[in-house]
């Protein structure tokens, strides 16, 4: 019998690991991490792991700087570093960076330029440096963690932390919802034998601060500021799959200002 | 955009000027005892953090951090691969006018071959091809497959031909072993000696499946990863004496200043040393317990590549030819002195000395 989730999940609603459809794999994060930059973290979600460390707002280099873009706020620099390690195979590289790592730089400076409040930094680069030493599922995601975790240590306002899951489906879910017979779950934090083989998405939200009269409001407001998707859903089942990652980004949340409340006590 | 990111990370010499940079030689070349920037004794190391074992997903991994920052991440992952014996990739100290090709292959095949071992450095701001991550990879890997192990006694299994000789399986397989370093922050420091003690836990934390097949099967391994062996074994017995052991070899970077010697040198001593010279040693396991000649010798050779040094000024630039004026530092020129020299590989190679102190240090990280 092969082992995949399509097979064995309806049969026994639970995944290859074990987990429940709404389970997130063990988080652990620490940060500062690396004294040598200005912020850093390590993130740990299940087997992959994520290294990253960030530099600056410092002066812009030259060139760059003096652009119009760099004038009205600060450039966000990512470099992404996939470890010849990290996959299962070791992989040969030829030079330079490869497509999957300069994608990934491409999707977390999108991600971030627009998220950090980058005006109050003209005229300046804040550098970010991710290193996935091992990459078990949810990659992505777990550079956007990081990412979020060294931004914080290192200082840099932003309206509140940016977290990202990945979420899927338990099958292919090629055709249309049926309403009466629902057999296909959304699948929370996807581990790499799921995302190789079902169709996923990785889904980042942020709570907005609250200010002047909703600051009274205990409940924060979320929205999605990040979505990526390279699979082939039915559009029936997008919402579902949105709602569960969601869910998920608000656990990670949680988990993170625990992170980050327990360090600056230490 | 990226040379100029290279450029300001390649400039390993930092921005002091004469002045400067003569107090720091005087310092360091103030007889038997030289003043440090750092306080440091002339053969203490800076504090660093060690880990092994940190990844789940490699055959063997280690993190080491100094306490400026700098930080390196080895992982070494092993494959299968079918030996092909092509006469030109063997071993040719053999005879070369042996006609048979199955002697030469035999040779190879139980003997090793040094491009089994493939080690990439990735340093941020180089690209992979750049001149000073490619001669660090090359002196580290020379120095690694370099090391012939250990000779077959006591019973115990020794690494016969060393790592070399420990890759092997039957006469048709073999391992192959590739070392990734990783260096995580901008080099502050020359980073030869943290990416050598960082390999050097890695390889000793990195184990391979246990072999079932026996003799010249396909290799058919267990499936269970708490069997699995070792690359380089530890000892099953207590009493079994831990210098017999074959372990992989570190490189330190030692300078010279004055009549000093001075190990793990920063950026600032490396700028005004007369002499930087990477030491490779290993345990020595052919000798006889008694010996007193407790670690080996693999390699020396100039620490640093040349581009990397001179303080900008090369041997024969035009300012090596003015008068010498006190209080302002020039480049020396010139070798090493013998005494000089040797005074280095005592203190690096003695028993008691700095290398079995690091070894032993070494050993003593905890491999989960």
């Amino acid at each position: 019998m092969p082992l995949d989730t399509s097979t064995t999940y309806p049969l026994t609603k639970l995944r290859l690991d074990g987990r429940r459809w709404n389970e997130l794999r063990l988080i652990q994060a620490q940060i500062s991490t690396n004294a040598a930059s200005s912020g850093s973290s390590y993130l740990t979600m299940g087997n992959t792991s994520v290294m990253c460390s960030v530099h600056g707002p410092a002066a812009g280099r030259r060139g760059e700087a003096t652009g119009s873009a760099g004038s009205a706020g600060a450039i966000v620099d990512v470099d992404v570093n996939l470890a010849g390690f990290a996959a299962v195979d070791r992989r040969r590289r030829g030079g330079g960076s490869d497509k999957k790592s300069s994608r990934m730089e491409v999707l977390l400076r999108s991600a971030f330029q627009s998220h950090l409040y980058t005006h109050l930094y003209p005229h300046s680069t804040i550098s970010i440096h991710v290193s996935i030493l091992s990459a078990d599922g949810s990659v992505l995601a777990a550079a956007i963690n990081a990412c979020t975790l060294a931004l914080v240590d290192a200082g840099i306002p932003m309206p509140g932390l940016l977290t990202a899951c990945t979420s899927g489906m338990s099958g292919s879910a090629l055709t249309p919802k049926d309403p009466r017979s629902d057999e296909l779950d959304p699948l929370l934090d996807m581990a790499l034998p799921e995302e190789q083989e079902l169709p996923f998405m990785t889904i980042a939200t942020t709570t907005k601060l609250p200010v002047g009269e909703d600051q009274m409001d205990e409940e924060q407001e979320t929205g999605i500021s990040f979505m990526s998707m390279d699979a082939k859903v039915h559009s029936t089942y997008l919402e579902t799959m949105m709602a569960v990652g969601i869910d998920g980004c608000g656990q990670i949340r949680e988990l993170f200002e625990g992170v980050i409340k327990s360090s600056s006590r230490a | 955009m990226s040379s100029q990111r290279q450029a300001s990370s390649a400039a390993q010499v930092p921005h002091l000027s004469p002045a400067e940079l003569s107090y720091l030689y005087t310092s360091l070349a103030l007889p038997q005892n030289p003043i440090r920037p750092d306080g440091r004794s002339p053969t203490q190391f800076r504090p660093l953090s060690a880990e092994s074992n940190i990844l789940p997903g490699t055959n063997g991994s280690a993190r080491i951090g100094f306490a400026d920052g700098t930080q390196a991440i080895v992982g070494v992952k092993a494959e299968v691969e079918r030996t092909v014996l092509i006469s030109d990739t063997l071993d040719v100290d053999q005879d070369a006018e042996t006609v048979e090709g199955a002697e030469e292959s035999a040779s190879a095949a139980t003997g090793g071959h040094g491009s089994w071992v493939q080690m990439s450095i990735e340093i941020p701001g180089f690209r992979d091809d750049d001149a000073l991550p490619v001669f660090l990879a090359e002196m580290l890997r020379e120095s690694l497959v370099g090391s012939v192990g250990g000779n077959e006694d006591n019973g115990e299994r020794h690494m016969a031909g060393g790592l070399k000789g420990r890759l092997v399986i039957n006469k048709r397989w073999h391992w192959r072993l590739y070392i990734d370093v990783l260096l995580l922050s901008q080099p502050l420091s020359y980073p030869l000696p943290l990416l050598s003690l960082t390999t050097h836990l890695a390889l000793l934390s990195t184990k391979l499946p246990k072999l079932k097949s026996t003799g010249e099967e396909d290799p058919f391994f267990d499936d269970d990863w708490a069997a699995a062996e070792y690359l380089y074994p530890r000892s099953s017995t207590i009493n079994s004496n831990p210098s017999q052991q074959v372990r992989p070899p570190v490189t330190l970077l030692v300078i010279s200043v004055g009549e000093n010697v001075i190990f793990d040198p920063s950026r600032e001593e490396i700028a005004v040393a007369d002499a930087v010279l990477a030491i490779s040693f290993t345990r020595n396991s052919d000798s006889d317990t008694g010996t007193d000649e407790p670690l080996k010798l693999l390699l020396t050779q100039r620490g640093i590549a040349n581009s990397e040094t001179e303080n900008g000024n090369g041997p024969d630039s035009a300012a090596a030819a003015e008068e010498e004026t006190p209080g302002v530092w020039r480049p020396r020129r010139g070798g090493i002195k013998r005494s000089v020299l040797a005074e280095m590989m005592k203190t690096a190679l003695k028993k008691g000395g700095v290398g079995e102190e690091v070894l032993a240090g070494l050993e003593g990280v905890e491999v989960a």
